[in-house]
């Protein structure tokens, strides 16, 4: 029979020793927290950058930037929007 | 009025709303031509404590088409940005402002210049932090208006001469009297709705609206070899290249983020405003259109062509003067006389030694025909008074364009495509056949009067 004590849990994931990776992987994106609410740290660019999501089923974005406008499909991208999004309306609407 | 709150949307956004556009070579330099192009409408000179000034997140552009293609050739854009001296005082002026550089003025507003020519990639910048003036305060904050408006005119270096910032409005028009229900005052006992007013009270003068009120100007003057097609400076009148189509318009970032400090801009150019012709937008283009129109090119006027083959004042007059116009009422045909007015110019063979004909395309630009000299005795009606160097041949300040469009609506101008075509002797009381005041427009650059001041305006008796 074996048996896993806590430290040899973290050992085995490299924890204790300070080793653990932490890269971009397709396999880590996936499991992502996504967005968190925090204080701004500053105040807004004066040249900021807008996305505007144009049609969530085809993940369709329309990125303003500088004087331009481009349009891309990235349903990646809108579905993390979406997710942010949803997070504004979890403790209400806003006020008319 | 003319193009003053003429649109709902851009009603609600006065820095980028382009009341009037003018266009006329310049009667003290015949070389060059005067392009003027007025934003802010219904500006009242007391407007403090945050006295008026131009929209630092708009694009302010002037538009030439020299080939008659209706698209521009080249493009003048004007950028401004505002400086607060002090920012421990509610005050705009915090003592006399006795030069543009004095420190007791602590609002002040420069601007930049840039050059177009085709390609956007040739974009030059010709002059930047160029000094607007001062708003006319009053005596105390102001007292020497005119020397202030007159150390803001810059000659710059390719030769152009510019100038930006408050005026007193050329723009001359009985606006209250047209937008209640078509009132010409002079022909009130003939009105459909009485109001019970004796007749002999009821007739009375036009009323100049806009007298009391300033404008925002951006004025520039071009040598005409800067602006033709192939760069020359023409004398026969019936020659393509003598016409010019000009245009005015006001832009926005697609995204605004409003942020304190300062909102925060994005994405490309929109156009929000634009203006050629006078009361074409306002007066032939219905309510429901208007902001489209604002937002569309010149070269895609033909989808607003119905309204001035059958515009809507020509229906309504024969209606609210029964009596008046029943030549005007029996008119069915499309009334290509407005079409050539607003939309392409007149070919040669209407109007003797003019033209100001640009092609099939159908675009509302002023159309100038820069051949024909300055008329050593303007007559405010232009054209169709046999003063070829008037409104509809581009636009001098002083032109009466409202009456002129009003009766050429009225049918002064249809027998130019139909001869058989009797006028309404009515169409002489059409129009608001107002004399503007001495003080209105000055004889050289930038011709545009000096603004009324806020102290006096309005005056103390009323």
């Amino acid at each position: 029979m074996t048996t896993f004590s806590r430290r040899s849990l973290l050992k085995a994931a490299g924890v204790a020793t300070g080793t653990a990776m932490i890269s971009v992987s397709p396999a880590a994106a996936a499991i992502e927290p996504g967005a968190m609410e925090t204080t701004p740290s500053g105040p807004l660019p004066s040249e900021s950058i807008v996305a505007v999501i144009r049609n969530a089923d085809r993940g369709e974005v329309t990125i303003l930037s500088g004087r331009t406008e481009k349009t891309y499909t990235d349903k990646a991208l809108v579905k993390r929007l979406l997710k942010a999004a949803a997070l504004n309306h979890k403790h209400g609407q806003g006020v008319a | 009025m003319s193009s003053h709150r003429e649109a709902p949307e851009i009603s609600k956004d006065p820095v980028a709303d382009n009341t009037d556009v003018y266009a006329f070579v310049s009667p003290d330099a015949p070389s060059t031509v005067t392009l003027i192009s007025n934003y802010i409408p219904f500006e009242n000179p007391t407007g403090a404590p945050s006295f008026y000034e131009f929209g630092e997140d708009v694009l302010y552009s002037i538009y030439i088409d020299n080939n008659g293609d209706a698209r521009p050739d080249i493009t003048y854009n004007f950028r401004f940005t505002s400086q607060t001296t002090n920012p421990d005082t509610f005050l705009y002026a915090t003592g006399p402002i006795l030069s543009l550089t004095d420190p007791s003025w602590n609002r002040r507003q420069t601007y930049s210049v840039t050059r177009i020519a085709g390609n956007p990639s040739t974009a030059r910048v010709l002059g930047t932090n160029l000094p607007c003036p001062p708003c006319n305060v009053g005596p105390r904050s102001t007292p020497n208006y005119s020397a202030l408006a007159d150390a803001a005119m810059v000659t710059l270096a390719t030769g152009e001469k510019v100038f930006a910032g408050q005026r007193r409005d050329p723009f001359v028009a009985d606006v209250g009297a047209f937008f209640d229900l078509g009132d010409i005052r002079p022909a009130q006992p003939f009105h459909l709705i009485q109001t019970g007013i004796p007749a002999a009270d009821e007739s009375r003068p036009s009323v100049d609206a806009l007298s009391k009120m300033n404008v925002h100007s951006i004025v520039i003057q071009v040598p005409i070899a800067r602006l033709t097609k192939d760069g020359s400076v023409p004398t026969d009148p019936m020659s393509a290249t003598s016409v010019l189509g000009i245009w005015a318009a006001a832009s926005r970032q697609k995204a605004r983020i409003l942020n304190s400090p300062g909102n925060v801009s994005s994405g490309p150019w929109v156009q929000v405003s634009r203006l050629g012709n006078p009361l074409f937008n306002e007066a032939v283009v219905p309510v429901a259109r208007k902001d489209e129109w604002n937002a569309a090119d010149p070269v895609n006027d033909v989808n607003f062509l119905p309204y001035a083959q059958h515009p809507e004042v020509a229906k309504s007059l024969p209606v609210l003067y029964p009596v008046l116009f029943p030549n005007l009422a029996g008119i069915t045909g499309t009334r290509d006389d407005l079409v050539a007015m607003f939309l392409t110019g007149f070919p040669s063979g209407f109007f003797a030694g003019f033209q100001n004909y640009t092609g099939k395309t159908y675009a509302d630009m002023l159309r100038l025909n820069v051949a024909i000299p300055p008329s050593a005795n303007p007559d405010p009606l232009g054209v169709v008074a046999g003063d070829v160097a008037g409104f509809p041949n581009g636009r001098r300040l002083a032109d009466d364009s409202n009456t002129v469009e009003t009766r050429a609506v009225a049918g002064l101008t249809y027998p130019l495509v139909n001869p058989t075509y009797t006028v309404d002797p009515a169409v002489f009381v059409a129009g608001s056949g107002l004399v503007p005041g001495p003080d209105r427009y000055l004889s050289s650059f930038p011709y545009v009067g000096l603004p009324l001041d806020g102290f006096d305006n309005p005056p103390v008796t009323q």
